[in-house]
């Protein structure tokens, strides 16, 4: 493969660098024409997302070739040497590389007119989302943990300005502060192990652990220590328990559009990579591991939870028991399990940005983030609380939402596997989060408030998210076969 | 009269009707009630229009519907009614259109109240009419969040509390069904073409009767409790049973009539579809268990709601007693076929009758509580002389509740305890539990008998004088209909058991079969 062939694999990732600095820069010469900075974002990332999407209804329909995309199914490697490039474009990345840009265009639309970024630049900020979203894009593809590293820094590095963009507010700057302290001691952790991972196998690259059962090697003791540290690391960007304790603080400091994107694309990100790291797991001895962490992160986050009067709070451990979820599909192991891992990513990333978007339309006519800030809005608006309501079952797992197929495809895998007893306690854990979840639906529909509000602002950009989101989580559970379709043919090829 | 896709009709009628109801103004309330009831009334005719259509003289689903769902999971969209499932569903047609009635003179948010109705009528009919394991647990879920909010919003001074005590129980419940559900699929098949795995209930039925589905005693046994689990809670059945009188309490009248006549039969229901053809072998292991349950909720149901000086939470015990005779009823199923036959048909016109006299008793009850506010037994005293009409159904429903030969409520006991007489398995005999029963049935009359007295006979309080109007038309238009039925179903019992004899039959046989 020639060098033009190479960077046209990576064109997704050249455009949205390029149109990130488009925005940075255009910013300097117009800064007062804030908005436009970020529809000029929007409309970018609706370009990439329609590249992908090309790739999404070639998958879909195998018997349509188009464009020759269909060698990319196989997928393509490139970098240095012939052999061991250190990008995979291939549908398990594109899959990720869709959801991460769908992430990026409703996080867009949330910022478009928060209230905090009344008089923010918000050209940087597009810009620094931009750029976090090529190192999320570029981690999802990495199949060497040298280039790993640089896009989990890209990542990071822009998601701690981001948490702390509203420097007026000292609870902004707050958390950016703990992120950051937290953030760069996990990366130093993933290259301590990266480090001993070396020493291990002579490579950076990926390829050993890929095919690690081909190899015939047999898992030791030192294999085990090396993947602590390399989880550890990615465990911090997952907000996995025990690794979970910066989530609260962050996510209740950072702009609410902000706390939205640090619930779901970083996490999305990790899995991708992780997904790849942990593929040879059984072989590798580590299941018990990954196993224990899953039932804890499940346990924690829902337990933690139960008594959150913040939303933001709520949602960061409900956010960490859903990737407990994700793991106990990762344990799982097999087709299934993969299946079920990318199914309950992209459900729920759909659903928990529903919340968000909902707690943003409230929020913004109440200006408080308390659980309170729901009290009678099934009078305000019977719709948007039904709204609610819908993206609070889904979560729960309730049918026919997407949120049960997802939960669904999880306990197939599980039950299928040896580890019946982290189905029964996943089981268990989703009972618990009807609790908190409800706790919001009560304050919805049960608390009645005698004070008459102003009418809620339905911003035209909000109330696109919420459509968008409200029909994946409505259609993707009444009608699940595209997406169980498509994820098998990811994982199958 | 063949109505094409009759069921689905008859299941998304109401649905339809809720999504309307959501797009009219908040603030029309008298066009809220009369879209409810207009579609409630819909999908009863539609269910009536069943009945000259259906073949009682074959054990066959009959009005098959089918179509592909997910056929990455091979999960099809399937409905069918046989003898077991048309009497619920007609139960539940009826019920519905009654409760509708009763909560006309709800103002309080009613496009809210009635749209989640309608979509509880939805759930409970789709569940009834499932072939599809996957079908039947989407609609047994989708029940859980109408009644949530129904208890939640509409109900009484505990009404929040009780709603998600309601909605964790039962979830807790639901999430092992689910798990038993995707054991018993994993086991249907290898996955493989020619070996699909099948959520198909029919399907998987026979399999497990043809020796197919094979699990080990243990596994069998798990996934039976996982089963069980969900549908004792939903019946509910000792020691899951403490759900029940909070909820009912709570509740508004119309949404306890519910909740007593359509909701608890869902877990009988369930055991009857779904655990015992499928899992005959672990059936028949927990059938010495099960008897002690039912005579435990039998006896222990009947002596609680003795101690009761509420009336609501009186009657909702004594549903915990007479769903403890359907259980009794159904643990016959082994030994002799005929006590087999009697126990299983007395246990589906327990259901039946417990619909229409529980229905009717907490019909009852709001009718009192409308113009008084309290339930309190002692409250009252001399209303025979006060409110005729009202003591009239009133000793008609309780004397069918306690088992008055004549009336509906004695046809089903006694089929259920003839089972139980014959029941046996192994060296286990079920006439024991069978005798400690009927100390529930002479504790059932005293502690109605008593209420009887309470409220009806002796000194008027002076405190209601002019305060207590006799029933109104629109009460009388949801009492007298279940009237009718409670002593046309005591006269004449076979209008029931026809429609059940063949499913029945084939059932037990099918127990027998698999089990030889």
């Amino acid at each position: 493969m020639n060098t033009a062939q190479s960077l046209f694999l990576l064109a997704p990732e050249i455009f949205v660098s390029v149109l990130a600095f488009i925005v940075l820069l255009g910013e300097a010469f117009a800064p007062m024409r804030k908005k436009l900075w970020i529809n000029l974002a929007i409309v970018g990332l609706d370009v990439v997302l329609l590249y992908f999407l090309l790739f999404f209804f070639n998958e879909m329909l195998p018997g349509a070739k188009m464009m020759g995309m269909d060698q990319f199914s196989e997928g393509l490697s490139l970098g240095f040497g012939p052999a061991f490039g250190m990008v995979l474009v291939d549908s398990q990345a594109i899959f990720f590389k869709l959801a991460l840009v769908l992430i990026t265009i409703i996080i867009l639309g949330f910022s478009l007119d928060y209230h905090e970024f009344a008089d923010a630049p918000l050209g940087t900020y597009a810009a620094l989302l931009l750029f976090s979203l090529v190192g999320m894009m570029l981690l999802v593809s990495s199949i060497d943990f040298l280039l790993a590293v640089i896009a989990l820094e890209l990542l990071s590095i822009t998601s701690f300005v981001l948490t702390g963009f509203i420097f007026k507010r000292r609870s902004s700057s707050e958390a950016a502060i703990k992120f950051f302290l937290v953030g760069t001691f996990s990366t130093a952790i993933f290259l301590f192990g990266i480090s001993y991972y070396y020493g291990y196998f002579g490579t950076t690259h990926l390829s050993p652990i890929l095919n690690f059962s081909a190899f015939g090697q047999k898992p030791d003791l030192i294999l085990n220590f090396i993947f602590i540290f390399l989880i550890s690391g990615l465990g911090f960007k997952l907000a996995m328990v025990p690794f979970h304790m910066w989530a609260p603080d962050a996510y209740e400091g950072a702009p609410t559009p902000v706390t939205a994107f640090l619930s779901v694309a970083p996490k999305v990100a990790a899995i991708g990579f992780l997904l790849r790291v942990l593929s040879e797991h059984q072989a590798m001895n580590l299941t018990p591991v990954i196993a224990v962490l899953a039932a804890l992160t499940m346990t924690v986050g829902n337990v933690g939870a139960l008594r959150q009067t913040n939303v933001k709070r709520l949602l960061a451990y409900s956010s960490v028991a859903q990737v407990g979820y994700i793991l106990v599909a990762m344990v799982a192991g097999g087709a299934l399990g993969g299946e079920a891992t990318l199914i309950y990513t992209f459900v729920y990333v759909f659903m928990n940005l529903g919340v968000f978007a909902v707690l943003m339309i409230v929020a913004g006519q109440t200006q408080s983030e308390d659980v309170g800030t729901f009290a009678g809005l099934a009078k305000k608006s019977f719709g948007l609380s039904v709204v609610l309501i819908l993206f609070l079952l889904s979560m729960t797992g309730i049918p026919p939402l997407a949120g049960f197929i997802g939960k669904f495809s999880i306990f197939a895998a599980i039950l299928n596997s040896n580890y019946v007893w982290l189905g029964i306690v996943a089981l268990i854990n989703s009972v618990i989060s009807l609790y908190y979840y409800f706790r919001l639906a009560h304050q919805a529909f049960f608390v009645e408030t005698s004070e008459t509000t102003a009418p809620l602002y339905f911003s035209p950009a909000l109330i696109s998210c919420l459509i968008l989101t409200l029909c994946v989580t409505v259609v993707a559970g009444i009608l699940p076969n595209p997406i169980l379709q498509w994820v098998r043919n990811v994982i199958g090829s | 009269m063949n109505i094409p896709y009759v069921l689905s009709w008859l299941t998304f009628l109401p649905l339809i009707g809720g999504i309307i109801i959501l797009f009219t103004k908040k603030e029309n309330s008298s066009l809220h009630r009369t879209l409810a009831t207009l579609f409630s009334l819909a999908s009863f005719v539609v269910s009536l229009s069943l009945l000259p259509g259906f073949d009682s003289t074959v054990p066959q689903m009959q009005f098959l519907e089918k179509a592909s769902w997910i056929p990455t999971f091979n999960v099809n969209y399937q409905l069918g009614v046989d003898g077991l499932s048309l009497p619920m569903v007609l139960l539940t047609t009826l019920l519905c259109l009654i409760s509708i009635v009763a909560s006309l003179g709800i103002n309080h948010r009613t496009k809210e109240y009635f749209f989640w109705f309608l979509l509880l009528q939805t759930g409970m009919l789709g569940l009834f009419v499932a072939l599809d394991f996957f079908l039947f647990y989407v609609f047994w879920e989708v029940t859980l969040v109408p009644m949530f909010f129904l208890i939640g919003i509409w109900g009484g001074p505990q009404k929040e509390y009780a709603a998600i005590k309601f909605f964790l129980y039962t979830l807790f419940g639901s999430v092992f069904m689910l798990l038993s559900m995707l054991a018993i699929y994993f086991a249907s098949g290898t996955g493989v073409a020619g070996s699909e795995r099948t959520f198909d209930l029919m399907q998987l039925s026979q399999m497990a009767a043809s020796g197919q589905l094979q699990f080990t005693a243990r596994t069998a046994m798990l996934i039976f409790i996982g089963l069980y689990l969900a549908f004792a809670i939903k019946i509910p059945a000792f020691p899951f049973h403490t759900w029940l009188p909070l909820a009912h309490v709570e509740a508004p009248t119309a949404v306890s009539v519910i909740l007593a006549g359509v909701l608890l039969k869902m877990g009988v229901y369930g055991l009857l579809r779904i655990s015992y053809p499928i899992l005959p072998q672990a059936t028949q292991a927990f059938l010495p268990i099960l008897i002690v349950i039912a005579a435990i909720n039998v006896v222990y149901g009947a002596f609680c709601a003795m101690a009761q000086k509420d009336m609501k939470r009186m009657v909702a015990y004594s549903s915990v007693n007479h769903m403890g005779f359907c259980l009794l009823g159904m643990a016959a199923v082994m030994g002799n076929p005929n006590a087999a036959y009697a126990g299983i048909s007395g246990a589906i016109l327990q259901m039946v009758n417990h619909g229409i006299i529980t229905g009717s008793l907490f019909l009852l009850v709001g009718v009192i509580y409308d113009r008084t506010h309290t339930r309190d037994i002692g409250a009252f005293g001399g209303l025979a002389t006060r409110v005729p009409m009202f003591a009239g159904i009133l000793i008609v429903q309780v004397m069918a509740s306690l088992g008055l030969p004549g009336l509906a409520g004695f046809v089903g006991e006694f089929l259920c305890f003839l089972g139980a007489f014959g029941g046996s398995f192994g060296p286990h005999n079920f006439k024991i539990w069978a005798a400690v029963s009927v100390i529930g049935i002479v504790v059932t009359a005293a502690f109605f008998l008593r209420m009887i007295k309470l409220v009806l006979m002796g000194e008027f309080n002076p405190k209601w004088e002019g305060k207590l109007p006799d029933v109104t038309f629109r009460e009388m238009v949801t009492l007298v209909p279940l009237l009718a039925l409670t002593v046309l179903f005591g006269v004449y019992p076979s209008l029931v058991l026809d429609l059940i004899n063949q499913s029945v039959g084939q059932l037990v046989s099918l127990f027998t079969v698999s089990l030889s």
